[in-house]
């Protein structure tokens, strides 16, 4: 539910800020290795790791000089947070283990990310919410 | 130095059905046009961003003393809000809202509901509250309540097919909203009944 | 080849129109160029990012390019680009905002079916295919595509002028206990909740159920 109010704040942003990315040669979650590709029992554990990632190193560098884009991050920030309570539940139960695989994986994502400088990356990874999002959703 | 305007005062929301609005007293200067602003800050902000507060542009020096934040307050966290006053170069301090506000807080009514036999087909119209809103619909032939049946109920925009009805006995349908956000639910409806009949409609 | 003088007006407004993800680049041509002016179209795999050319687009003097063979992976992004020539001149390669098949896809209504019995009318809704490469190709249903898919279907008494309204998940639906002799008028459309996706309407098919033999 947290994910459909995610998804339209990001539709109503999503072309102002893949404006802002003009860098079409990489890709911070989908290459080299697509997300899905992840195996399902590793799933859990990458949405908690890429949820941690979005409000560690993304939201927080996405300021902009548009009050109406700025307000959109703070609420797709605010539903993130919603939503990372709730995995938090599972995590404390065990029940999003991290394989080899799923720690690979999001370690070549910090690399993308740190591939660039703060900014870009940020927004770079806010520009491809909707392929986290659709990713969550397809086997939702 | 011109005196300092005072902060607004009995700053309070009132939500009702997903819809939020945040109201103060006026602050009043004789023969000036106060001028008020709103902020908001959400769990995010007040977590992971120094505590910043955010600008309602809508409700930016604006001469009334409500504002629609409903478009703001869009997760179910905890939100703090403030609001101060302007004349010209004169600045309030904030007067900010007492405790947090989480729309989970909001109070939900039940649809208004018309219930219609169609031939032997109980229908049912419901009032359409917007995207964030599910209709529970519960229906039972009267006299076996034990045998209640339910409808969840997303599209709105006409008239829904419950079911099918046997002539003779009378239906009874009751409905109350539900918000997946916030995972709450109305009260229920009035009960409604109706009977099927051939071909024809009728009232109870 | 030598560098050509790219002094040409752009092409405007280059972008994807896409339905059942049949995927065409379409164009404007550059403003007050007229005729003679042809095109060539290249493509490119967000992240990825090596563009490459469309050699069936290449001096093409229609606006559009169909891209669906090389954007056929929903689970992809997308630009792609439109670069025009005339007289020797050439424009700047002009790009698309990042394409997304699965949620920037248009969806057509379902097929329906309906049959009648003297008091009932049968339905059987059918969900567009996605677009495949050739006739022969393997058909993936667009339900295989959004799992979340269902139907809206609407029914309309032509007699008594009322419509009812049903939303269904699987793809049949009888409605019993109807008129004999009457007509009845079905439509229905596809919504899909994640990624919010709503097709139109489709057109009304008309059906009316047998006469009442005792009567």
């Amino acid at each position: 539910t947290g994910v459909t109010e995610i998804r339209s704040g990001f539709n109503a942003i999503k072309a102002n800020i893949q404006a802002r990315d003009p860098i079409r040669t990489l890709s911070i979650l989908s290459h080299p290795h697509s997300l899905h590709k992840v195996k399902s029992s590793d799933k859990c554990c990458i949405i908690h790791k890429l949820f941690n990632f979005y409000m560690d190193k993304v939201f927080k560098h996405c300021q902009t000089e548009d009050s109406y884009v700025n307000r959109k991050i703070s609420s797709i920030a605010n539903s993130f947070l919603s939503i990372k309570r709730k995995l938090e539940q599972c995590h404390k139960q065990n029940k999003c283990l991290c394989g080899q695989e799923s720690t690979e994986k999001f370690k070549q994502i910090l690399v993308n990310y740190e591939g660039l400088n703060i900014t870009s990356a940020a927004i770079k990874s806010l520009g491809e919410l909707d392929i986290l999002l659709d990713w969550m959703e397809k086997s939702h | 130095e011109d005196a300092l305007l005072p902060a607004p005062q009995n700053i309070s929301i009132l939500s009702t059905n997903m819809r939020h609005f945040l109201t103060w007293s006026p602050v009043t200067i004789q023969g000036e046009t106060v001028r008020y602003s709103v902020e908001f800050q959400g769990e995010y902000e007040r977590e992971y961003a120094n505590e910043s507060w955010i600008p309602i542009c809508e409700c930016s020096l604006i001469t009334a003393t409500m504002c629609n934040i409903t478009e703001d307050i869009s997760a179910t966290v905890a939100y703090n809000l403030r609001v101060r006053a302007d004349i010209g170069a004169r600045r309030s301090e904030w007067g900010t809202l007492k405790g947090f506000f989480n729309r989970i807080t909001t109070s939900l009514t039940p649809p208004l509901m018309k219930v219609i036999a169609d031939g032997y087909h109980l229908l049912v119209d419901l009032e359409d509250m917007g995207p964030a809103f599910q209709f529970y619909v519960l229906y039972w032939k009267k006299g076996q309540e034990s045998r209640m049946q339910q409808k969840m109920v997303k599209d709105v925009s006409s008239t829904v097919h419950l079911d099918t009805m046997e002539a003779g006995p009378d239906y009874c349908v009751k409905a109350q909203t539900y918000v997946e956000t916030i995972n709450r639910s109305s009260t229920f409806s009035q009960t409604q009944c109706v009977r099927a009949q051939g071909g024809r409609s009728m009232w109870l | 080849s030598g560098e050509l003088y790219c002094s040409l007006p752009n092409p405007r407004n280059v972008h994807f129109e896409s339905i059942n993800m049949k995927n065409v680049l379409h164009w404007s041509a550059p403003e007050g160029t007229g005729d003679g002016v042809l095109y060539k179209v290249k493509y490119s795999v967000y992240g990825i990012g090596k563009w490459i050319r469309k050699p069936e687009c290449r001096k093409i003097n229609r606006t559009w390019c169909d891209l669906s063979s090389e954007t056929a992976d929903y689970e992809e992004q997308y630009y792609a680009s439109v670069k025009a020539f005339l007289n020797g001149m050439c424009s700047d390669w002009m790009e698309t905002t990042r394409f997304n098949p699965l949620t920037d896809t248009k969806i057509d209504p379902p097929t329906v079916n309906v049959s009648s019995t003297e008091k009932s009318i049968s339905i059987i809704l059918t969900a567009p295919e996605k677009w495949k490469r050739s006739p022969g190709g393997e058909s993936v249903s667009l339900l295989q595509v959004y799992p979340g898919l269902q139907y809206n279907v609407s029914v309309l008494n032509k007699k008594t002028k009322k419509r009812w309204f049903f939303s269904i998940s699987n793809n049949t639906l009888v409605v019993p206990w109807l008129e004999p002799g009457t007509s009845y008028c079905v439509s229905a459309q596809i919504h899909v909740t994640t990624p919010l996706l709503r097709s139109g309407f489709s057109k009304e098919y008309c059906i009316a159920t047998l006469k009442d033999k005792t009567a």
